[in-house]
């Protein structure tokens, strides 16, 4: 790994960063707590997902269909065969993993386009969700309840709101983590070679299939976990929220605004945007119904408008023109 | 011993026959030279040979072993490199990360990146490692293609119209960069379209026309063969 990899390790910011999100649940009532986890939920999707689609450049719509697998399959096996939900994620994971490999296997031999590739994808994850939804074992339409959170660690129960929230905050800081240090690795060199023209990269030496197949299966397994956790958190794996493309456009869009590849900036994405949508849907959503959504798509349109290159590229050339 | 040996290899396209039974071989240390006119192709055999199309019939050899069916990266780590005709930019990345991807063939990371600073310094970019290619100037974008194809260590490396669109006075840094890697041993096979510089270059060429080859020799029996002087300007011309 690059220097700079520790030198930001090392750094204060992320600790602070941390130190202050950490103390976060003593500060807040529970309503502002809930919509933080939330946050914390999409930042890390973001995040993960930020391997395959901002550093690798390959527009997945998959990625439904690993928080699907993490939150329904991890559920099914812990309320209909008793499996412990530590398991049950390992599984999950694995399973996802599984898939990821497939696709990418599917990308590398068919030599999908950017836009083959997106459909396919989409295909995968709409496919994922009717067979959820067809699937007594995972809960079908109606979805799954989980046991009451009693705070069992062993039993993957982290005793509700604050404890939920500590854990997405550690697994958010995880997703960074691994965007960072691909970033400043050999894999992230080749994936980025990828991204920009696959033919040159190829001709400098970069295999498209080792490279595409490892930046999907990490992005399908943290992606699959972060789903375990949201169906924990939520004691309820719901097919039509957790197994529905519709969430992989929220992800896909707050990693665009935020900036594709980098580090940051999909997780900031997050930050900037989720708690808008959830408080002007608190705010307004009993009042005129649809009007937070187009309030929410309005923000949106202006955030995209004022940094087209994402957030965090906008923050940098704002420190640059600085210096 | 030959580094590199066509064999009879032939690339149709439906009814077309892009390339067609065409054999000749490299010997270690050699600059070989390919000239012939557009759509003579050229650019097509070198991608029969570097892994990016399987060829409809023949045998390509890389120091003794038979290379059709292997992926293009897997040829760059066994020492066969190529450069693009159209300038391959990558759009995000710095010359300098370009550069080091490729040296990432050999190296770990840290010595990846040392060494990529060395070999666009070597090609004449140096002060630009941290512009994209998109930025470069078209004479500097065919420098940014000879270094990559240097920064994977090749044992052979085909250059396609690296001086093409240069001036004369342009194409001095390439062909210092050339002769240079040919002194420490590397084999050159070269397309080219600018003639004198090839005639200078080269020790030996093979001229290409609609698929076939149809002439090879020194460059000075080159010019002075009837074929190549007809399939460039037509066999109508009294001289």
């Amino acid at each position: 790994m690059r220097p700079d990899f520790y030198r930001t390790l090392l750094s204060p910011w992320p600790w602070l960063v941390l130190t202050v999100g950490a103390v976060m649940p003593l500060l807040l009532p529970n309503y502002y707590l809930h919509i933080l986890t939330v946050t914390l939920i999409y930042a890390a999707l973001a995040s993960a997902w930020n391997i395959v689609g901002g550093i690798a450049g390959q527009i997945s719509l998959a990625h439904s269909l690993f928080v699907g697998a993490g939150a329904m399959l991890s559920s099914a096996l812990l309320v209909k065969l008793g499996v412990n939900m530590w398991l049950g994620m390992l599984a999950a994971a694995a399973v996802s993993a599984v898939i990821g490999a497939l696709v990418s296997f599917i990308d590398y031999r068919f030599r999908l386009g950017h836009l083959s590739f997106a459909l396919i994808t989409l295909a995968f994850a709409e496919m994922a969700e009717i067979y959820v939804i067809g699937t007594d074992f995972l809960g079908g339409a109606s979805g799954l309840f989980l046991p009451r959170d009693t705070g069992d660690i062993t039993q993957f129960q982290f005793g509700g709101g604050r404890g939920a929230y500590w854990v997405m905050l550690g697994m958010t800081a995880l997703c960074i983590l691994v965007n960072l240090a691909i970033l400043t690795s050999p894999l992230g060199y080749n994936l980025r070679s990828m991204r920009d023209n696959e033919n040159a990269a190829q001709a400098i030496g970069v295999g498209l299939l080792r490279n595409k197949t490892l930046a999907m299966t990490i992005s399908a397994v943290l992606t699959s976990i972060i789903g375990t956790i949201y169906a924990r958190y939520l004691t309820f794996a719901d097919p039509y929220l957790l197994a529905s493309p519709v969430l992989t456009i929220e992800i896909v869009l707050f990693a665009t605004v935020g900036g594709l590849g980098s580090a940051i900036g999909p997780a900031l994405g997050a930050f900037l945007l989720a708690p808008v949508g959830e408080i002007l849907r608190g705010q307004l959503g009993d009042k005129l119904p649809g009007l937070h959504y187009f309030i929410y798509g309005l923000v949106v349109i202006g955030v995209i408008l004022a940094s087209p290159g994402g957030v965090w590229s906008f923050i940098k050339s704002l420190g640059r023109r600085r210096s | 011993m030959a580094i590199l040996a066509v064999d009879n290899v032939s690339k149709r396209f439906g009814g077309l026959v892009a390339v067609d039974s065409v054999s000749f071989s490299v010997a270690e240390g050699e600059i070989l030279g390919i000239i012939g006119p557009n759509g003579a192709g050229k650019t097509t055999l070198f991608g029969l040979i570097s892994g990016f199309m399987p060829p409809s019939a023949g045998d390509v050899k890389f120091d003794g072993a038979s290379i059709v069916g292997v992926a293009p990266h897997l040829l760059v780590r066994r020492g066969l490199s190529r450069s693009f005709q159209i300038v391959q930019t990558f759009a995000d990345m710095s010359t300098l990360d370009v550069v080091t991807t490729a040296a990432l063939v050999r190296r770990p990371l840290l010595e990846a990146i040392d060494y990529a600073g060395h070999v666009l310094a070597r090609v004449g970019l140096q002060g630009k490692e941290h512009l994209t290619p998109k930025q470069l100037s078209l004479q500097d974008k065919k420098l940014l293609e000879v270094a990559k194809c240097v920064a994977t260590d090749p044992r052979l490396v085909l250059l396609d119209e690296v001086m093409a669109g240069l001036t004369l006075a342009e194409t001095e840094a390439p062909l210092a960069v050339i002769r240079e890697l040919n002194a420490q041993g590397v084999t050159i096979v070269m397309i080219e379209h600018v003639m004198p510089v090839i005639m200078r270059l080269a020790q030996r060429m093979i001229v290409l026309n609609f698929g076939a080859k149809i002439a090879e020799g020194t460059p000075q029996e080159i010019v002075e063969n009837k074929a190549v002087v007809d399939a460039y300007f037509g066999d109508h011309v009294d001289a």
